[in-house]
This record gives structure tokens, sequence and C-alpha cells, in this order.
């Protein structure tokens, strides 16, 4: 029964990000693995993540900065496609993922014939971030209300309990999983949500796809999302005044 | 005009972007927060202070500007100062050094920092630190300078005061330094309802080119820059003269000086010596507050040229960007965080390079509307006033919590 209610709901989080500069940059791709090596793990998860988190009319050709750099400014095209290729999802937690890039970048060293230097303004920056996580005023009980809300909140709010999560946790799941799982008992559907592949999709096409597994294939009733955001808009503007 | 609303901006940017500023605001109702900078017209950053603030303000923080004095001397030190940080061959000298440093103490005897946050924009005030012991208030210096390759005698200066800091904010990667202070990063930005980006009617972008003596029968280039080495104008004026060989065009050169730039003459009188005689290339000098008509002429433009040598960020390009004109600009400062090459704009390197893209966007008009169409998607995405506020929000809550990579709100 997806009109089951739960033990507890599943309070919606959004979270936001300051970019910081660390000042460390890298001219070529040994200075690049060097600082690799020993940069924030902060730093190594802004770079394989932001993109995901911004909004983006149109998908680019890198999942990732580090990808881009080497592809555009390198112009070292083969390893740029092994840096894009690395499955995010197989890791848990940045230090495998630090020794993945740090062991392709150190392969293809290997065999370089020349380090290609970035032109002047081109070097890589490495930035790191800031997060900020805050309640927002969405609160679900029933799947029915958790796929409404889904379909509301910002894709901040998406990444926070998506991606976050997963290092938060240390584990293949997410936030939506858990709680669908721990509260509601729909093992299967926490299964389903925890397959899908986000690093391959648009932010609105992951949460159409999780509202789909959890109304299991119902279209969406209710207010329309527009509405419901004049009204959350309202609430918000009249706390301010 | 009517002052746009909060709710105006809820109808143009994505509404989860919108809901972000309006939770973040409520965690800060009531702080404040004083803006310092160095002059109230001209130039990006005392335009961005003008529409920013209102907003600020609207969402219950308490925002306000202070602009410091100085005399004629302390201005071209400045002058001098900003050249330096762009990587120009400057010399200053000890004297220089002590009027800089005397004009931001008399500032600093007459302003109170009694705020909770003070937010000190680009060098010219950036000595006023020294009134931190008696406040306390978390200081944040704001460069909006692109000091990617500065003179390293006045970056050096400059740092025995950034340092006393609590944090800086850069507007691009390139342009920060290892500093013993955070360096979060926050791009600028435009606002859409402002006189100078909001729509125009036909009518009214008519008016200005009729004002102007500008006909319409030939298509338009424009670069709206100030009058300052940096932006290049010869190098403008050597483009038209390469692209009119080929495609017969007028080009637009309109911008003004501002009360902080003493050398602007000198380049407008340069410009019009290389020009004399060309009809068809326009130099508009523009008063201050003219920003319809910049509106107007970027809106008339079928390409908008940016041909910087330096550049801080390149707020004009995010304006023609976000009129869903195609631009060509040089690969300089912020310009490739916005002009994505062959995506959102053309990225350049020469004058050679700038004079072969007119013409090919010239020759094909589909794919010059496609660049624009995208550009301002961009902008809307990234560069829009809104934007701009969120991430103040942010460092505002980052000041509150040193040393803290996830601050719960």
């Amino acid at each position: 029964m997806i009109t089951k209610r739960a033990d507890n709901p599943f309070c919606f989080f959004t979270s936001s990000m300051l970019v910081e500069i660390t000042g460390k940059k890298a001219h070529h791709l040994k200075e690049f693995v060097q600082i690799l090596k020993t940069i924030d793990e902060s730093s190594i998860f802004f770079h394989i993540h932001h993109a995901f988190r911004e909004y983006s009319f149109a998908s680019g050709e890198y999942s990732n900065d580090f990808a881009r750099w080497v592809g555009e400014d390198l112009e070292e095209a083969t390893l740029a496609e092994r840096l894009a290729a690395i499955n995010v999802a197989d890791f848990t937690d940045i230090a495998s993922l630090r020794a993945k890039l740090v062991e392709i970048i150190e392969n293809h060293l290997m065999n370089a014939i020349e380090i290609r230097k970035a032109a002047p303004g081109r070097e890589f920056y490495f930035l790191r971030s800031t997060g900020f996580v805050s309640p927002t005023p969405y609160e679900a009980w029933t799947l029915p209300e958790f796929a409404k809300d889904l379909n509301c909140v910002g894709m901040r709010s998406i990444y926070f309990h998506f991606f976050d999560a997963r290092l938060r946790l240390g584990h293949h799941t997410n936030d939506f999983s858990n709680w669908i799982r721990d509260s509601l008992g729909e093992h299967e559907m926490a299964d389903k949500i925890e397959k899908l592949d986000p690093y391959f999709m648009t932010m609105d096409q992951l949460k159409n796809k999780i509202i789909s597994i959890c109304l299991r294939g119902k279209k969406l009733g209710g207010y329309p999302a527009a509405n419901r955001w004049k009204r959350i808009i309202k609430i918000l503007l009249e706390k301010l005044k | 005009m009517k002052k746009p609303t909060l709710k105006d901006y809820a109808k143009i940017i994505r509404p989860q972007n919108f809901e972000e500023i309006l939770i973040l605001a409520e965690k800060l109702k009531g702080k404040s927060v004083k803006m310092v900078n160095s002059t109230a017209v001209g130039g990006g950053v005392a335009e961005m202070l003008h529409r920013v603030i209102p907003l600020f303000n609207d969402l219950g923080l308490n925002v306000t500007w202070e602009v410091i004095k100085g005399s004629g001397a302390f201005f071209n030190v400045t002058k001098a100062f900003h050249n330096a940080l762009h990587g120009k061959n400057t010399t200053i000298s000890k004297e220089m050094l002590k009027v800089y440093e005397q004009t931001n103490e008399e500032n600093a005897k007459n302003m109170t920092f009694d705020e909770d946050i003070i937010l000190i924009h680009d060098p010219q005030p950036a000595a006023l630190i020294s009134a931190k012991a008696k406040s306390n208030a978390k200081w944040a210096w704001r460069c909006h300078i692109d000091t990617s390759q500065p003179n390293q005698q006045v970056w050096d200066f400059l740092t025995q005061y950034i340092d006393k800091y609590d944090a800086s904010i850069f507007s691009a990667p390139s342009f920060a330094k290892e500093l013993p202070i955070p360096q979060y990063m926050i791009y600028p930005a435009i606002d859409p309802f402002a006189e100078k980006n909001r729509e125009l009617s036909k009518q009214e972008v008519e008016s200005v080119l009729s004002k102007f003596k500008i006909k319409t029968d030939k298509p338009i280039v424009t670069q709206v820059s100030r009058f300052d080495y940096l932006k290049d104008p010869i190098g403008v004026f050597e483009t038209y003269q390469l692209v009119k060989k080929h495609y017969d065009c007028q080009f637009i050169y309109a911008g003004g000086t501002a009360s902080d730039d003493p050398e602007g003459n000198q380049v407008l009188n340069e410009l019009r010596d290389r020009a004399e005689g060309e009809k068809d290339f326009h130099i508009l000098l523009l008063p201050p507050f003219s920003d319809f008509d910049i509106n107007a002429l970027q809106r008339a433009s079928a390409i908008v040229l940016q041909k910087s040598l330096r550049e801080g960020f390149g707020l004009t390009v995010t304006e023609a960007l976000w009129k869903a004109r195609p631009v060509i600009a040089t690969a300089v400062g912020g310009i490739p965080l916005q002009v994505i090459n062959n995506f959102t704009g053309i990225l350049v390197h020469s004058v050679e390079g700038a004079a072969y893209q007119i013409r090919y966007l010239l020759n094909n008009p589909e794919v010059a509307k496609r660049l624009g169409e995208f550009g301002r998607e961009h902008v809307r995405e990234k560069f829009l006033l809104t934007r701009n506020i969120r991430n103040y929000l942010l460092l505002f809550l980052a000041l509150a919590h040193p040393n803290e990579n996830v601050i719960e709100i």
C-alpha cells in the first residue's frame, strides 16, 4: 500500500554552497597529480560533484572538472575520456576515489611523450566549498506526500539527500531509500532507488524517476508544482515581514 | 519606473533559487552590514551596490553604504594601484603610499563601524581595516579586480592589510593568491530590472539610435566600455578597419569615465584622433546614468564586442548575454566564465581573431542567434543579481562560523 503512514516523517533539508578558492593551481599534469595527492578531500568532492548540483540548461561533455581541464585545456583526449568515465557511484569514500584518479593519471604519465602545459590563465585552480544545511518547509508521512514534496523541493535538496548522503552515510545508499526502507518497510522500492545511476541523468530526470518508483508508475496528482511554489514563497515572504 | 520587488525576481529565476534566498535571509534577519567603496557613480561596483542594497533591506537585513572621501592625488594613487594590480608596469613611490595611508586613516576617523559585518570593496578603502581593533564586526574584503598577474610591489603592500580581514572574496579562481584568510569566490552579477537591462520596446531602441544619429541600414557591432587602455579601444578601432574591408557594417564604442579614473580623457582623445574621418565608427561619450542608452545600443547591435586586454569580471559581457546578443570577447579575466567558446559566445585572443569572428557571425545569423539564446540562459542561472544576493547571504553566515566546512543553519 503506497498510502501507508510512516513511523517517522521524511524531513526535506536543502544544502547551499559557497565556493572557496584554495590558492593552489596546477600548470601541467605532473604538478596536478602532486596537488591531487594531498589536497583536502572536500576539494576532490567539489570538483567531482558540483556540476550535478548546478542547474544546467544543456549537458556538458565532461561530468567532472578534472576531465574537463585535461580535455579542453591540456587537449589530452584519451586521459580526459578515462577520467570522465570514472563511475563515481562505485566509491563511498573520497580516499578511494582519490587513489583511483591518481592511478589513472600516473599510468598516463608513464607513457606520455610530452607534458603539456596549460595556457596562462587556464591552469587548474583547486577549489573547495563550505556547505550550509538547512531544513525546508516540506515534511512527508506517506509516499504520495513524499512524491509531491520531492516534485517541489529544489535540486539542492535532492543533491543533499542523494549525492551528499552517499559519502555522509559511507555506503551505497541515500536518505530517500533509507527512509522508505526503515520507516515504510518498502525494501524493494528502496533498492530500486538505490540502483538508479544519477551520474547519467539530469537532476530533473532523477527526480522524476524517483517519483515514478514511489507512485509505482501512477501520475502525480494534487497541487500543480507551480501553485505549491506560490504558496511556499508567500509563507516565506510573510515570515520576513 | 516602479522599483522591482522580490516577487518580480521570483518570476524571472527558478523558484528553487528564490526559495533558497528567502530561507537564508530569514536566518540573517536584523543583521547589520556596512558596504564601503570609493565612488558612488561609474563602474560596475557602484552600479551593483545601487541595486543590491535595497533588496538586502527588503529581505530583512539592515545594509548601509558609505563612500570614502579622497583628493585628486588619492585617486591618482588608487588608479595607479588599479593598473598595477592588472599587471601594468607602474612605479609607486613612497609618497604615493603615504597619500593612500593618510586618506584611509582620515576616513577611518570619520566613520563608525558598529555593524555586525563590514564589507570593503576593492583596494581604495582596504586600509580601513586598521579600525577593526575598535570594532566587534566581522570584516571581509571584496576584490573586484583581475589580480591574476599583479605588480608585486603593490600586491605586497596591500596584503599587509588584506591579511587582517576575516575573509576575502574574489570574482574568479585565477584572481586569488595564497592568503592566510579564507578566499571565497562570488561571481559579480547584473540586475535584470535595472534600466540598463530591462526589456525595451522597438520604439525605445530606435529613439536612442536616432538621438545619436545612428542609422540602421548597416549591422551594428558595439563595445560598451570606459575609455580605458585596458579595454583596448584602439584594438576595437583596428578590428573595425579589418572587418570593414569585407563587410559593410558600423561600429559603436560607447562609454563614460568614472570619477576615480583621471586617465579617461586622454584615452578618449587618442581614440578620436585615430578614428577621425571614419563615419561608420561612432564614438559616444556617455554621461553617468546613461543606462537606458546603453541598454538600447546593446539591443540594437548585431554583435557585441568586448576586446579588453585585462578585465575584472566583465559585466558588460553579462549584460549583452542577458539580452541574447551574440558576444565576441577576449579570453581575459572573468570573460571565459561567461563566454563558453562556441556555446554561449566566441572567445578570441587578437584583433585579427575578433575581426574574423565578427565576419563569420555577420555572415551566419542563425549561428549568432543560437549563441545569443544560450548566453541568456547561462546568465539566468549564474550571473543575475539574485545569485549574487544568495552568495553574499552565505558569506555573511560563513563569517559567523569560521573554520567550519559544513554549517547547520
